[in-house]
């Protein structure tokens, strides 16, 4: 980040934090999703409530945007909701939607500690802390999530839907099949076990739509922070149940079946504590279907990017080759005599 | 007279270097993606040993499906496949490859079949149980 850039959002935090002055001594580039740009940004205030040193994480949009997930002002209003209503995520600080600033919309959170890696904490039983309450807090913390209960127009940018969430999604994924070139018939199938197997519409819920190891963050003790909410909306809850078990998030550690670091009773205990209501697991496994059949459209979105032009890249490239397991897990699940 | 080594031959050579000697010498994000090249070699490997024998196999299983020939001459492959994987999810969109139908045990064999080979071909380890 170039000098002017850095006196800019100093410029900024002094306004907000209402201080006497701040001092940007560090700028880090994080790594993380193709979408957005995250930086570590730290320094100190001087003078206001928020005296001393600070640990943020800056996020904007990176220059190539993706369709379907929130503005930054958005993901912003769904930080507050949760972190007012006690979910574990970074406390959201200040959105700045003044493009004059640093050129793009951008907000700031404080940083929370800790480590996102999947395929290292399935591996890794030192991370994370004990793996029974990592389960059990994941489950209570997504309850509390679907309690989430917005004030009129507070988070009226997420629609909601017509009829059964299920029949949407199906909807939405055979039009989109509709717009390529080479059928799916593996795809096609599931669709057509998932359109006669929806359950019936119920309460819709705030739905995190990501929720999966890879997405929070734990350090040595337990979960930190609770991560990627751009595709967050309206849904049913198993939907995110369903995702969070499904096999194909497990990062290989499938005996594992709550997102490959723990059991499935752990989990559903911990929702269901919070929510006071038990879930009806019978209807999981319709979500877990749901969810490798939500991941093959994503992927081949993807691996499209690549094969379009549109962003040449190997990881993109290889996405696309995730693509037959994820319909063979299909064709496995929903197998019928 | 000795042939000099060919696609395959080179590709899994090379990628043997790339895993070997390269990538555990590279820091983490470097080392990452040079794993990731070897995934590509080794996918673009099999598919070069594969030729179109399981895209000939596919034609075969649809055929058999619709009544079609079983197999077509290669220029007209790729087209054919696709008109028939066009057929294919036009019928079990309608609904007429589900539970109780004639065509249900027939498509499910067929389908498993044909995607069990891509997974092969993409990511065997899969086929093993791993990822």
């Amino acid at each position: 980040m170039d000098t002017s850039k850095r006196d800019a959002l100093a410029g900024f935090i002094t306004r907000e934090a209402g201080a006497r002055q701040v001092t940007v001594t560090h700028c880090e580039r994080l790594s993380g999703g193709a979408i957005q740009e995250n930086w570590r940004i730290q320094g100190s205030i001087d003078g206001g409530p928020h005296d001393g040193a600070f640990d943020y994480v800056l996020r904007t949009d990176a220059p190539s945007g993706v369709g379907g997930s929130h503005s930054r002002a958005e993901e912003f209003a769904l930080l507050q909701a949760a972190f007012a209503r006690g979910v574990t995520v970074p406390e959201p600080l200040w959105l700045c939607t003044d493009s004059t600033v640093l050129g793009r919309p951008f907000c700031l959170m404080r940083r929370a500690a800790g480590s996102a890696a999947g395929h290292l904490l399935v591996k890794d039983g030192k991370l994370g802390g004990d793996r029974k309450q990592l389960a059990w807090r994941l489950g209570c913390e997504l309850a509390r999530i679907h309690s989430i209960a917005p004030a009129p127009g507070q988070l009226a940018f997420l629609p909601h839907g017509d009829g059964a969430p299920a029949l949407r999604l199906v909807r939405r994924y055979r039009n989109w099949l509709d717009t390529q070139p080479l059928p799916r018939p593996a795809l096609e199938w599931g669709l057509r076990w998932l359109e006669r197997n929806a359950p019936e519409g119920g309460k819709e819920v705030l739905c995190h739509r990501d929720y999966r190891t890879g997405n929070y963050l734990v350090d040595g003790d337990g979960l930190t922070a609770i991560l990627d909410w751009e595709f967050a909306g309206w849904s049913d809850p198993l939907e995110d149940i369903g995702w969070f078990c499904a096999k194909c998030w497990r990062f290989g550690a499938n005996e594992r079946e709550a997102g490959g670091i723990g059991e499935r009773e752990d989990f559903y205990r911990g929702y269901e504590e919070e929510s006071g209501a038990s879930l009806p697991r019978a209807q999981v496994h319709y979500w877990e279907v749901m969810a490798h059949m939500s991941w093959a459209i994503i992927a081949l979105q993807q691996a499209a990017r690549h094969s379009s032009g549109e962003e040449r890249s190997l990881m993109l490239a290889l996405t696309g080759h995730k693509v037959p397991e994820l319909e063979f897990e299909i064709l496995d699940m929903t197998a019928e005599a | 007279m000795r042939e000099i080594p060919n696609a395959a031959d080179l590709l899994d050579t090379a990628r043997e270097l790339l895993r070997s000697e390269l990538a555990p010498s590279l820091p983490p994000e470097q080392r990452h993606q040079a794993l990731m090249i070897a995934n590509a070699m080794v996918i673009a490997r099999r598919q070069l040993e594969d030729g179109d024998a399981p895209e000939q196999r596919e034609l075969a299983a649809l055929g058999e499906l619709f009544g079609l020939p079983l197999e077509v001459a290669p220029e007209q492959l790729q087209a054919e496949l696709t008109q028939r994987n066009l057929l294919l999810c036009r019928a079990i969109r309608a609904g007429q490859a589900d539970p109780g139908t004639v065509l249900h045990p027939a498509v499910q064999a067929a389908l498993r079949m044909v995607y069990r080979a891509k997974v092969a071909q993409s990511n065997p380890r899969y086929l093993e149980g791993q990822p």
